[in-house]
């Protein structure tokens, strides 16, 4: 029987999974890489070890699920996270770690060019924000800091980039995660001139730009053997993580959106033009041409729950998270739709979408004597809905929106997406019985586009079959709304306060 | 309780080898340089029981109170704050190693009951802590207590007793510093300060115990933990680490494939060539030839 692989090159960890060809999952597998932080603002990995990892992980998972049950693989598509920079010499040899996305070390050079003229320019071109985690001003940085690694630098490249190549010699990056960088014209798929300039590059510094459904030519004898892989295996390029997590998730077309609740999350549409938000709170990313994702990303999901549950749970077990948030949310359930007046401010690693706002931090607001840990719980829940909220209602500015399909790990508290189906008053679709990765869904409906089961991507989303899921209750909509108006007063008028505290923070 | 000082050369110590002084002291008053700020070979243990110290260990300003103990390791910088001993009672035990290393291991000798790879774990604990002072350590203070007994009364099974205290000294020191540099509930921050170990002792032949020791886990439940979270068993993760490592030497020129094998921990060159190839499909040395352009 055939089947195709999907590999995911992810924040922390490499997932590799096998579909056949209706779309049933055969099986997957996931390996773990860490990431470095020798500076508070630096985020680093090791793109060797992710390589090794791969290589480890998919040939074990191979021989364990795959070809132990007689399947054939005969492609193999790649997903992977946006935003990491990796500079090689002109041996194609790393010169040091990637930077990944959450790298915040660019903040000046961010800010800088945000209040340029040019800044205005390179959005309106690249509809991406300028931010630090952009390639575009990770690079500036290299430039400014690190003169001697920028002026032996051959290529700058994603990590996925780098994988592809050691796989196949080819320097090839897709149009999703080239226009998640800052430096590719988002209408004519090109290099943008002016931002390459501002980063003190050219063109023959960064990879060859080519659509998702690119295949090279072959993969590398030595990797066929060592994998057991056939000459003709088609490798895939593939697209980026929040694209293939909208594909997967059945989100085409009008009134509808997705919603990622990993430890970070986002708010995105798939349509057939550009957003320009004239306050540049939203990205555009191109899924291939002509089709875009438009969204807004925040920094605090799982992670703000995590970091509640370690600080706060009750751990039966030694290192038991998962069940400690399980009895956590059980104990939210436990009480009324909006925690007594309690607002939570989930900003703890600064926001992203809508405010932009690196120096934000985190609030408990409103807090009385009646307060119980019941109330805490159910109120980080309540605030991290909010946010996703806040984005939501800038997407609206510019798109329609009449239902939601979540997907990501913390969806499948069904407590988490009733709350989130109430604040935005609208039905939350969960994706049929393929588990919560919608990633690796969106590679399996590329890879059977590039086989040619479907005639384009909107057909292969349709394929994506979404269960009714969560209903708006209208009542705890209303209290919802009146606190999140409180919810987002307060993130505007705390503005100066968020500065100062963050100073403090920053010395201490 | 009375003031009590052993030496090397006291007739006391004799049979203990290991132990170069033992003290129990009280200070009544200040005495300049009491307690200068030198470097020694052996392994010291202060216990605090009145006062408060003011002590420099490594450069390293520490303020010990009563129920403190202090772990200074062979070839660490240690002393007074102002090179004296401050007012207080505090009571100390320096011992003689047959080998430490500061990233090696440390091997506690004949007198100790401890099994050889209990000690040579409990030494790897001690020694990647970096921590010195552990803070209300109140049964370490019992166990001096009876040290100081045992020397004093001389008993039947004196040396026996005296002996076990000091291995029960070492269980309980590694037992709470892996409790305290854990807080079991963050397990991707724990895992991260053992890659850290594992990393930067990369050519020591590791054994899943002394990981699971450092994380402060069970072996059975390490390993699980580790393959949830890695995906990997301890040991293949491991490799995996040995293996990226290796790959950034092979494509650097300077570095032969022999001293590569043993930099990154396998035992052998000819265990490297296999266990490279089976996963890359190149030997060592092809994947050297393929990746690096001869020409330079």
């Amino acid at each position: 029987m055939e089947c195709v692989i999907t590999i995911e090159i992810g924040t922390g960890a490499i997932r590799v999974s096998a579909f056949d060809l209706e779309g049933n999952l055969i099986g997957y597998s996931k390996g773990s890489y860490p990431t470095f932080h020798a500076r508070p603002d630096f985020s680093e990995q090791d793109p060797e070890q992710i390589f090794i990892t791969m290589l480890y992980i998919l040939k074990n998972f191979l021989n364990e699920k795959i070809y132990s049950k007689k399947y054939h693989v005969i492609s193999i598509c790649f997903s992977s996270a946006m935003h990491s920079v990796l500079p090689i010499d002109k041996n194609g040899v790393p010169l040091g770690n990637a930077m990944v996305w959450s790298d915040n070390r660019a903040k000046k050079e961010a800010n800088d060019l945000k209040n340029a003229d040019l800044g205005k320019t390179l959005y309106k071109a690249t509809g991406t924000p300028i931010h630090a985690m952009s390639p575009l001003n990770k690079i500036t940085w290299l430039k400014n800091h690190e003169k001697d690694r920028f002026q032996t630098t051959s290529k700058f490249l994603s990590i996925k980039t780098y994988i592809i190549q050691q796989l196949t010699g080819e320097y090839i990056v897709d149009h999703s995660v080239a226009s998640a960088t800052g430096m590719l014209n988002i209408y004519s798929l090109q290099w943008e001139d002016n931002a390459l300039q501002s980063a003190g590059i050219n063109k023959e510094n960064l990879a060859d730009v080519v659509p998702v459904f690119y295949s090279p030519k072959k993969l590398k004898k030595e990797y066929q053997t060592s994998l057991g892989l056939h000459d003709n295996v088609k490798i895939i390029v593939g697209s980026s993580d929040g694209c293939m997590a909208t594909l997967g998730a059945g989100v085409w077309g009008d009134g509808k959106a997705t919603i990622t609740l990993e430890e970070s999350g986002a708010v995105r549409v798939v349509s057939k033009e550009v957003i320009q938000d004239e306050k540049q709170r939203i990205f555009n990313y191109v899924l291939t041409e002509g089709n875009y994702v438009s969204g807004g990303p925040t920094n605090n999901v799982g992670s703000a729950f995590e970091w509640y549950a370690k600080q706060f749970g009750d751990f039966k077990k030694a290192f038991d998270l998962e069940d400690c948030m399980e009895n956590l949310v059980n104990d939210a359930s436990k009480v009324d739709a909006g925690s007594r007046g309690l607002i939570f401010l989930p900003y703890l690693q600064g926001e992203r979408a809508p405010i932009w706002n690196a120096n934000a931090r985190g609030v408990y607001f409103g807090l009385n004597i009646n307060h119980e840990q019941q109330h805490f719980i159910r109120a980080t829940i309540e605030g991290i809905m909010y946010a996703f909220y806040s984005i939501g209602k800038t997407l609206e500015e510019h798109r329609c929106i009449k239902s939601l399909s979540a997907n990501g790990t913390f969806a499948s508290y069904p407590l988490w997406t009733q709350i989130m189906a109430d604040v935005f008053n609208k039905p939350v679709h969960i994706k049929e019985n393929s588990g919560p990765d919608s990633v690796a869904c969106g590679g399996f409906l590329v890879s059977a586009t590039v086989l040619g089961r479907f005639k384009n991507l909107e057909e292969a989303a349709q394929k994506v079959k979404l269960l009714d899921g969560y209903q708006p209750q209208q009542q705890n909509h209303e209290l919802y709304g009146k606190h999140y108006a409180i919810f987002e007063r307060l993130g505007t008028k705390l503005f100066d306060e968020f500065e100062a505290i963050a100073e403090l923070q920053q010395n201490s | 309780m009375n003031q009590y000082f052993l030496k090397k050369e006291c007739k006391e110590l004799h049979a203990f080898p290991h132990i170069i002084e033992f003290a129990l002291k009280k200070i009544n008053t200040i005495q300049f340089d009491s307690l200068k700020k030198e470097t020694s070979h052996f392994l010291r243990f202060y216990y605090v029981i009145d006062g408060r110290f003011d002590w420099m260990i490594e450069d390293q300003h520490h303020i010990l109170y009563p129920g403190d103990l202090a772990i200074i390791l062979p070839g660490q910088r240690f002393g007074g704050e102002k090179d004296l001993l401050d007012i207080g009672t505090v009571s100390w035990l320096h011992l003689a190693l047959p080998q430490l290393e500061r990233n090696g291991k440390i091997a506690l000798g004949q007198w100790s009951r401890l099994t050889e790879n209990e000690g040579m774990t409990i030494g790897k604990i001690i020694v990647l802590n970096g921590c010195p002072v552990l803070s209300k350590l109140k049964e370490a203070g019992m166990l001096f207590q009876n040290i100081y007994n045992e020397f004093l009364n001389q008993e039947i099974g004196y040396y026996a007793r005296i002996n076990q205290l000091i291995d029960e000294l070492f269980i309980l020191i590694a037992r709470q510093l892996t409790r305290q540099n854990n807080s079991r509930r963050d397990f991707p921050q724990t895992f991260m300060k053992l890659e850290q170990s594992l990393r930067e002792n990369l050519s020591h032949q590791w054994t899943v115990e002394e990981m699971a020791a450092l994380v402060g886990l069970g072996i059975t439940a390490f390993s699980e933990k580790v393959k949830n979270y890695t995906g990997f068993s301890p040991l293949n993760y491991l490799i995996n680490i040995r293996i990226s490592e290796a790959i950034k030497l092979l494509k650097r020129q300077d570095v032969h494939v022999t001293d590569i094998a043993l930099d990154v921990g396998f035992y052998s060159s000819q265990h490297f060539a296999t266990t490279f190839k089976k996963l890359t499909g190149y030997t060592p040395s092809d994947f050297r030839k393929k990746n690096i352009p001869e020409t330079e």
